[in-house]
């Protein structure tokens, strides 16, 4: 029981990373390889909240969220004076300065990370693994709505047509830069709020646990998902998230298999599983398509 | 209307979203599942006491990882061929971690809740080990640390141990080396910048003060770095006469080639991370050899023991030993010895381990384990002498190696 | 010290720039950021050792490097590179390359071991102590090589045919397959040659470290891009300047500074600063505006 709720938790916190970078990266196609640099200053401002200042799990949401934003409208505000490949090679930088500061300075506990994290309270309730998978597919939950919500609403419209043609989108005077700012802000507050369950799922935090390979494994969950599809995000991130567990029957070829599936989803489905035109969404359009026609 | 319309289409967005989730688990239930019957089967045989095991065994540390499985295997081996405890079969069930500590907590779960094991053995480094212990000290359900130095793990609570030294003693100890073997005047620092690094300069300034022994401020440096003529050119110029350098194989190979390159006058004085035939002394070559290390293997013992597992796992694997894969064995060997002695429930196990006197493992004779479960024995000098760490010296003084507890 | 580590500096941007040169080499022509090329920088080290041990002959291990690294670098470009690149987005290729570099990096463990091998090659070089500078035997290597390199790479680019259509369809590539320039030649050149000369980087690394393990191409793979990005991305000159430059800027803070500033990010961050004030790289190159 309890190792089923610690999978979710994990595939949980999986997922909401998934779904805060597709945020910068699906909707306005804004490449960040650096994702896990959101990640890890929500953790460790949530970390550092708790253990040196007695703010409480529901207090540490709101710092962590704050301190990731700072810094990802921070990294916004750069991100439009840059073309895409620089982007992403700044976004790759962010995320080793940032595991640099926490490894280096003392404050952020160095080398020795930051331990003694203690678990949320709620009505004298101390959380469990069952409360944490409730807590993070509760959240979850939400940021698939707000995902929704910025897609209809006429944010999304926008922040995707940028994704497919910037010049147009200037041309007709939506103020692209406005948005490709503010979804940086969105998407690393939305990291920062993992990062902060995560913090106190784990107890104790280390750099290393926000390494670039932890960015890469967002990353791949977007895109293999599906960039820009909520579902296909949500998909990406239960599949990947959720691998290493099901894949243990072949230990000694876990990252192989990942690697491979990379490699061949890029050349045969570069628009991942539920992007626009993979193969999965035209399946379903065509199955959707007959139906109509029968009924 | 319009806004029923608009919730309909939601609704029916959120019943696709609930339908797909479903299914995914369903399907990551029945493949899990599945996966882990064959281990079900395996507990119907006969009667078999289940020991877990995590190692990073793929991944960028697959060699500490392999070495630490490796040998954990070769002792379950060895023990089952020879009859069992009791008549009973021994089985590891082995878990790889990729040094991640998301992965080991999942582990320590699965280790705790469904594969029903009576004690672990942690093969991994102190990231991972750190995450699982809380799990397994609230199951109750004894785990023991290999080769993982961070001071917090025996701290978890009384079910988890420590078998290598806690940094703190053998950095201590390497400055008593220092100044009594080496006879330095002037000590340079060039360590790791992880908790292995930071402990073991932690207990070597803190015994060198005592020993009023000058100490230059340390430089450090990060895993996987390979450039170090910079600061050795620096550690060159300051006048240093020997040179601690708490750092693991990959990085401490090359330290020492470099120092050779370079030409310096200096003594280098490692640590129990270069305590490796393949990884280190292969590498270094010739240069190694003068060089001096605190660890808790000493090869050149007389003891059947520390003999059986060095020719055993060169015969069985092609390869010489190292220290990850003796402090594991050992880790493991303390856990059989406590089912032996003491029986083989959890709560049988952890007595039985923090009752060990005077054991006489690989790594050396293990005095016994203080308050909080730490290992107290004594420390091995090693020297390499034409390519072979060779006997030194052994630091048994008990102001050395007793472990702070707090 | 100032001369000394400015020896040091030198030769650790010698060692940047041959890897540097073979992503820039890729980028310029492709705009691909090639992870995977730091996969040739190992399986041209395990090739090496290979050569190495049957033959005892440094030249043959370095011909087995670079045969087997360019023709992995062309087999990737035609069956997965130039599928999968399109043009603005350059998130597909980069995951793709990242999958690739994993494939090998895992293939490595699994056929060689995750242990490390020794590459004990005896070097042409002594060591030189000049005054009170010492340059040693693999210093001076890996300094020849690059120089050595450095001019076959300036002849190839500027005195053949297809080293400029390499340049030209780096500046344009429409314009100048609409010239008639043999994009699939230059492009098999551009793998090739900068597979080829990781490779070259990945040997001289094992020998100089005696040492050869399945995760040595980590550092390199992401270092690399920044060093790229620095000196202009797709412009070779300016990742030979970039490389000298992070070079020395990491054996200066080693030397004086020391202890605090982890080397991995001090690349990053000199590419941060250096974005902050000049968006379009410290080094342009003509084919790099959109």
């Amino acid at each position: 029981m309890n190792y089923w709720m610690v999978l979710l938790t994990t595939v949980g916190i999986w997922v909401l990373l998934a779904l805060s970078l597709n945020i910068i990266t699906g909707e306005t196609g804004q490449p960040n390889i650096g994702h896990a640099a959101f990640f890890g200053i929500g953790a460790y401002a949530a970390a550092v909240a708790g253990t040196r200042y007695g703010v409480s799990f529901w207090g540490a949401l709101v710092i962590a969220m704050l301190a990731s934003a700072a810094i990802g409208g921070l990294l916004g505000l750069v991100s439009i004076r840059l073309r895409n490949d620089f982007l992403a090679i700044t976004t790759i930088g962010l995320n080793f300065v940032v595991v640099a500061v926490f490894q280096t300075v003392p404050y952020f506990g160095g080398a020795m990370g930051i331990g003694g994290i203690k678990p949320p309270q709620l009505g004298g309730l101390s959380f469990g693994p069952l409360e944490f998978a409730i807590v993070s597919w509760v959240l979850v939950g939400l940021v698939v709505l707000l995902s929704y919500h910025l897609q209809r609403a006429w944010f999304g419209y926008a922040l995707r047509a940028i994704r497919d043609d910037e010049a147009a989108v200037e041309a007709m005077g939506i103020n692209v830069r406005r948005y490709k700012v503010l979804a940086f802000i969105i998407g690393a507050a939305l990291a920062g709020l993992a990062g902060c369950v995560y913090a106190h799922f784990m107890t104790f935090i280390s750099s290393t646990d926000f390494s670039f390979n932890v960015s890469v494994t967002i990353l791949s969950m977007v895109v293999l998902g599906g960039r820009g599809s909520v579902l296909g995000v949500l998909l990406g991130g239960v599949l990947l998230g959720i691998a290493p567990e099901v894949f243990r029957f072949i230990s000694n070829f876990r990252l192989l298999v990942f690697g491979g599936i990379l490699v061949l989803v890029m050349r045969f489905s570069p628009s991942g599983l539920l992007g626009q035109g993979s193969w999965l969404r035209e399946r379903f359009a065509r199955l959707r398509g007959a139906d109509l026609h029968g009924g | 209307m319009l806004l029923k319309k608009r919730f309909k289409r939601g609704w029916q967005k959120v019943k696709k979203l609930v339908l797909v989730v479903a299914t995914l688990f369903v399907m990551a239930l029945l493949i899990t599942g599945c996966a882990s019957k064959g281990g079900n089967q395996a507990q119907t045989q006969a009667k078999t006491i289940k020991i877990g095991f995590f190692a990073p065994e793929t991944g960028s540390e697959a060699a500490d990882g392999t070495s630490a499985y490796n040998s954990a295997k070769l002792l379950i081996d060895q023990v089952n061929s020879s009859g069992g405890i009791n008549g009973a079969q021994l089985e590891l069930v082995n878990y790889d971690d990729q040094l991640d500590t998301k992965q080991a907590v999942s582990i320590a779960q699965k280790l705790t809740t469904k594969d029903g094991v009576v004690a672990v053995v942690s093969g991994s480094y102190s990231g991972p080990t750190r995450a699982a212990a809380p799990i397994f000290q609230q199951a109750k359900i004894p785990m023991i640390a290999g080769y993982a130095v961070h001071p917090d793990i025996p701290r978890t609570g009384d079910y988890i141990f420590q078998q290598s030294f806690s940094g703190v003693v053998e950095g201590a100890a390497a400055a008593q080396v220092a100044k009594d073997k080496l006879n330095a005047k002037n000590v340079a620092i060039l360590a790791i910048n992880n908790d292995f690094g930071k402990t073991l300069v932690q207990g070597f300034q803190q015994q060198a003060a005592k020993l009023g022994l000058k100490v230059q401020d340390p430089n450090w440096f990060n895993f996987g770095d390979t450039e170090f003529t910079p600061v050795l050119t620096k550690i060159k110029d300051s006048g240093a006469d020997v040179v601690f350098v708490p750092a693991y194989a990959a990085e401490g190979s090359q330290i020492i080639r470099r120092i050779h390159d370079l030409g310096l006058k200096i003594q280098p004085l490692g640590t129990e991370g270069l305590d490796s035939t393949t990884q280190f002394l292969e590498v270094a070559g010739q240069y190694a050899d003068g060089l001096v290390i605190v660890t808790n293997l000493n090869r050149d013992s007389d003891q059947q023991v520390v003999k059986d597992y060095v020719k055993a796992y060169k015969d069985k694997y092609g390869h010489d030993p190292d220290m990850v894969g003796a402090s594991t064995y050992d880790g493991l060997y303390v856990v059989i010895n406590a089912i032996k002695k003491n029986g083989a429930t959890p709560d049988q196990i952890r007595n039985g381990i923090a009752a060990t006197k005077n054991f006489q493992a690989v790594t050396g004779v293990i005095q016994g384990y203080d308050a909080i479960n730490q290992v107290i024995k004594p420390v091995q000098v090693q020297q390499v002498k034409n390519g072979v760490f060779k006997y030194f010296a052994e630091i048994t003084d008990p102001a050395i190696i007793t472990p702070p507890t707090k | 010290m100032f001369l000394q580590q400015l020896v040091n500096g030198i030769t650790i941007g010698s060692l940047y720039s041959l890897v540097a040169l073979g992503l820039t080499m890729v980028y310029g022509i492709m705009r691909v950021l090639d992870i995977a090329n730091a996969g040739a920088y190992v399986l041209g080290a395990y090739l090496g050792v290979w050569g190495y041990t049957h033959t005892h002959s440094l030249p043959v291990a370095l011909l087995a490097g670079v045969i087997g690294a360019a023709l992995v670098g062309y087999l990737f470009q035609r069956l997965i590179y130039t599928p999968v690149n399109r043009p603005d987005d350059p998130i597909v290729p980069l995951i793709a390359s990242i999958g690739l570099f994993i494939v090998m990096e895992d293939l490595f463990r699994l056929i060689a071991g995750p242990w490390t091998l020794t590459f004990p090659a005896r070097l042409p070089f002594q060591r030189l102590a000049l005054g009170g500078v010492i340059v040693t035997g693999s210093q001076l290597t890996i300094l020849a090589t690059a120089a050595v390199l450095f001019l076959l790479l300036w002849l190839v680019l500027n005195k053949t045919k297809i080293g400029l259509g390499w340049q030209a369809t780096a500046q344009d590539t429409e314009t100048s397959m609409a010239m008639g320039i043999n994009t699939r030649a230059v492009l098999a050149f551009a793998f090739g040659m900068g597979y080829a000369f990781s490779a070259i980087a990945g040997i001289l690394v094992a020998v100089h470290h005696n040492a050869v393990f399945p995760t040595m191409g980590d550092i390199p793979s992401y270092k690399m891009l920044a060093i790229v990005v620095l000196g202009g991305l797709g412009n070779p000159l300016g990742a030979i300047l970039a490389s000298m430059l992070i070079g020395l800027l990491e054996a200066f803070v080693g030397g004086y500074v020391g202890s605090s500033i982890p080397t991995d990010a001090l690349a990053f961050m000199a590419l941060i600063v250096i974005l902050l004030v000049r968006p379009q790289g410290l080094f342009t190159s003509g084919g790099a505006a959109k």
